[in-house]
């Protein structure tokens, strides 16, 4: 346990010695804005495609070795699964669902129903046609009694479908929620009226002929699940060998059915992320993307490389700080009960006033300057900015400290002790708590540094020792605390712009306990049918939404980092989507 | 002795009882649990882990928890890891046990190459510009953190110079015979020579002061008195009474071979059982933490009774009964 320790402590200094390598980086960071525009700025050099070769990608966690779409649980598996398997529609660049093993597609009237044209001529890599039956197989496997025991999480996928509830819990063996008409078309069946049937017919779709025999409780332990060869997809490679935790080799699919792959070969390697751009420089490696891309603060390094181009694009997600509006009583922590009439008021923080001052407050433009590189942005709305949903137009709550303090005065929290820290309105001592948890890295210098803002304008901030995440997860989540105000990161969905997992009242991750009714309603509405089916609807709802949002501020936004790509020149054909780096990746060669 | 070894390994057993209570206790004392970091994605319904919780008995009593693990341990299963997907436990460690074990010897044996013959030259010729020159080289590698070290090592010998492969065991599956074996070793040389270097200090200096001190004894003047060559009385007398604190070193060595190399694995990439520990702390991934520790515990004490069992060879005035 004592050597266990030791090397803890090593690892942690060996971040701060990459800490403060970075401080040293800082210095030369110019702000000329160098490229690094959207997906587009790669221009295939030198004329057409040429068949043949590999390429060697690297990621620098391995997989934890479940490669199957219903089952995985890692980013670092989407990596290879994303490349040897396949869905019935894709999204292209600006989000929009677009054709993929099905060619087309019709709702009914009142959406309740979607009906897919599947693409002929598809087969498996195993060499087996892909048919309807296929599709039919994977929902149900989402849907069986026991796929939650077996370890799935991808329930989302199902729950509206019809049936869902009684094909669960084992009342019937029929699952009415996806059937198949024929061989090559199939339809799904909605319980109620559904405003993006796409978004739920687009997970990755597995082989029935493979696992139809098989338990569902016994897939992630099959080797149709684990053992390169015997994972089947089909996607334009097929994944084939692999010397596990170190690499991962995809072999071209030649019978794929958008055309045979121009690679030969894709490798993903795991290398540890202290000498990834040292490989990429010397070409060891082709490119590094996802899910951490290349660090901002490696930037200038990797774009001096000379062999080297950087895709620079926003990412799906933001770091807030939270307030803690409520806290639940101990005994619906106990119980796990998320009631909002239960909850009591935080009342150091209820006045929005406030909210917005100490959003003033914090030099957010200073954080991409200064933790970012410039590789982000300050955003306002929590929904991501790549989405038709998102609007600029709320209140920006711009950096003001003077702004700040004048809010504060209106509401009544002001200095009446001389100490040099604000009272609240009853002239009582006032004390915001500010937690935070290690484990990424910028997050963890964000803390203090916002401190420092709040205590410019005169509000006394407690800020605590960083928690370990899964420790501060946990009391995140049993807020029967005295926290005030807390930071944390969120991933968003690419699929649909819809906040309400995040900040709905009664969602499990509304971390600040905000509620607001007409929060919830906007959000209601903007999934209501049939208002709903017209996406200019829903984008005013949204809109108006955000406005309400960047009001009442349940937490302030701090920065959205931008992902960085970096591939080697040799490689083309890259052409990342908004959220994932492979894409088409039988258009992929390499020059030489 | 063959009782003295019995008796030792009858003692073991309470021993590990108390250690895997131990670290239950410590790993149920952790805030939260294997779910508890991964309830962060929006797009993952929470209640489906609090159902995974209850189906996997996380919700149980902690007492109810270790018994179950207990009879399962006893029956010998070592279950199967919640982060890894119900993989199971052993299948986990036997893959990469092998490679911790290779890591460990190539660099003990890089360790012993270096650090025995400079440590006999050192005390032969104690103060001499080379005695000074291994201390200080030895202290260096001591001193220098792994990771610094393995960094430098790949930039210069694998980046610039292009002599050694920087990360994993191995190039490919497709290698056979000589060539996959020779390919392996070449993976070995970086992270062997990180590791080995580290712990040149400790078994240069400890040979040094052990033959120093058997050196002025009073059997070795009377071996010297006799007439016996310099080389021989070394070999001969006092080597093999140097040995014994090496022995001792070796036993507890034997036990760090396999907790593996935190810090080298990771610069590396070379995937062995001090990352997988790592990480499963990291995930409160309780069934593969309490496999490791019972396994790292029962090598510990078995190193240590090869140990005490080295003694008598080296040692024949040691006895046990």
């Amino acid at each position: 346990m004592k050597k266990f320790l030791l090397m803890l402590l090593l690892l942690l200094s060996f971040s701060v010695v990459l800490v403060a390598c970075g401080d040293d980086a800082d210095d030369t960071t110019n702000d000329a804005e160098p490229t690094g525009d959207e997906g587009e700025a790669e221009e295939p050099a030198s004329g057409d495609p040429v068949e043949g070769g590999s390429i060697t990608g690297a990621m620098h966690s391995a997989p934890t070795g479940l490669f199957n779409p219903i089952f995985y649980t890692e980013t670092y598996e989407n990596n290879i699964l994303s490349i040897t398997h396949e869905s019935l529609v894709s999204q292209k660049n600006d989000l929009e669902f677009i054709p993929s093993l099905a060619s087309d597609w019709v709702t009914n009237e009142d959406q309740t129903t979607i009906t897919f044209t599947l693409e002929e001529g598809v087969t498996w890599h195993d060499g087996e046609p892909f048919t309807a039956d296929d599709v039919v197989y994977t929902y149900s496997a989402l849907a069986d009694p026991d796929y939650i025991a077996a370890g799935g999480v991808r329930t989302v996928y199902v729950e509206n479908l019809l049936g869902y509830e009684d094909y669960s819990s084992g009342e019937t063996d029929e699952f009415e929620g996806v059937t198949a008409d024929d061989d090559y078309t199939v339809t799904f069946h909605f319980a109620e009226p559904n405003v993006n049937p796409l978004y739920y017919s687009s997970f990755p779709i597995i082989p029935e002929h493979v696992f139809a025999d098989i338990p569902v409780a016994d897939i992630p332990s099959h080797t149709a699940s684990l053992d390169p060869g015997e994972v089947i997809g089909t996607g334009p490679f097929a994944f084939t060998d692999m010397v596990e935790r170190e690499q991962y080799n995809l072999t071209r699919y030649e019978d794929y059915w958008q055309g045979t792959p121009y690679l030969e070969e894709i490798t993903w390697r795991i290398v540890d992320q202290s000498v990834m751009t040292g490989l990429l420089e010397t070409g060891e490696i082709d490119f590094i993307a996802d899910p951490e891309g290349v660090a901002a603060a490696d930037y200038e390094t990797v774009s001096g490389f000379g062999n080297v181009t950087i895709i620079e694009q926003p990412d799906f997600g933001y770091q807030i700080m939270g307030f803690k509006l409520h806290h639940r009583t101990s005994s619906d922590v106990e119980d796990g009960v998320i009631d909002p009439d239960n909850w009591e008021e935080n009342e150091k923080i209820s006045d929005p006033l406030v909210r917005q001052a100490i959003a003033q407050a914090i030099n957010r433009p200073g954080f991409v300057e200064g933790l970012l590189y410039g590789r982000g942005d300050v955003i306002n709305s929590p929904i991501a900015p790549q989405f038709w949903a998102y609007t600029d137009e709320v209140d920006q709550n711009e950096y003001d400290p003077a702004a700040a303090e004048a809010l504060l005065d209106e509401a009544g929290y002001v200095d009446v002790t001389d100490d040099g820290f604000r009272e609240d309105p009853n002239g009582e001592e006032w004390i915001l708590n500010l937690d935070y948890p290690v484990g990424n890295e910028l997050r963890e210098r964000s803390a203090p540094i916002i401190a420092e803002n709040l205590e410019e304008i005169g509000i006394q901030v407690n800020l605590r020792q960083p928690k370990e995440f899964t420790a501060y997860a946990e009391e995140l989540e049993n807020d029967n605390t005295d926290w005030d105000l807390y930071l944390i990161g969120w991933s968003l969905s690419s699929s649909d712009p819809d906040p309400s997992s995040l900040w709905g009242t009664r969602s499990a991750y509304n971390y600040s306990r905000w509620n607001n009714p007409e929060s919830d309603e906007l959000m209601q509405d903007a999934l209501s049918a049939p208002d709903a089916f017209e996406q200019d609807y829903r984008a005013d709802v949204y809109a108006e939404w955000q406005q309400l949002y960047a009001e009442d501020l349940p937490a302030v936004i701090l920065y959205a980092q931008n992902k960085l790509y970096a591939h080697n020149d040799r490689f083309h054909g890259v052409d990342p989507l908004p959220y994932r780096f492979t894409n088409n990746t039988h258009l992929w060669w390499v020059s030489e | 002795m063959y009782k003295y070894i019995i008796r030792r390994i009858l003692i073991f057993i309470p021993m590990l009882l108390a250690l895997t209570i131990i670290v239950f206790a410590l790993a149920q004392a952790a805030p939260g649990d294997p779910f508890t970091g991964q309830i962060l994605d929006p797009n993952i319904d929470p209640e489906v882990y609090e159902m995974r919780r209850e189906e996997l008995g996380l919700n149980d009593p902690i007492p109810v928890q270790y018994f179950n693990w207990l009879t399962s341990i006893l029956s010998g299963d070592l279950g199967q890891s919640i982060y890894y997907n119900g993989r199971s436990v052993l299948d986990l460690i036997s893959q990469r046990f092998p490679n911790t074990m290779y890591l460990g010897l190539f660099a003990l044996a890089i360790t012993l190459t270096i650090s025995i013959p400079i440590g006999i030259y050192s005390a032969r010729k104690p103060y001499s510009a080379l005695d000074y020159g291994a201390t200080g080289f030895g202290f260096l590698g001591l001193a220098i953190p792994n990771f610094f070290f393995g960094l430098i090592a790949i930039y210069v010998f694998s980046i610039n110079f292009g002599w050694f492969p920087s990360q994993g065991t191995i190039t490919s599956n497709n290698l056979t015979g000589i060539t996959a074996l020779i390919d392996r070793l070449h993976h070995l040389v970086l992270p062997g020579i990180t590791l080995g270097l580290a712990g040149t200090a400790t078994y240069m200096r400890y040979m040094r002061s052990e033959v120093l001190d058997v050196l002025g004894s009073d059997y070795i003047r009377t071996a010297k008195a006799k007439g016996m060559s310099s080389n021989s009385v070394l070999y001969k007398h006092t080597l093999r009474n140097a040995l014994i604190p090496i022995v001792t070193l070796m036993g507890f060595e034997f036990g760090a071979l396999v907790s593996g190399a935190v810090i080298t694995e990771q610069v590396f990439n070379f995937p062995g059982l001090g990352t997988l520990f790592l990480q499963s702390v990291m995930n409160q991934d309780y069934p593969v933490i309490m496999s490791m520790c019972l396994l790292f515990g029962v090598f510990i004490l078995v190193g240590n009774l090869l140990a005490d069992i080295f003694y008598c060879i080296v040692d024949p005035r040691i006895r046990y009964d």
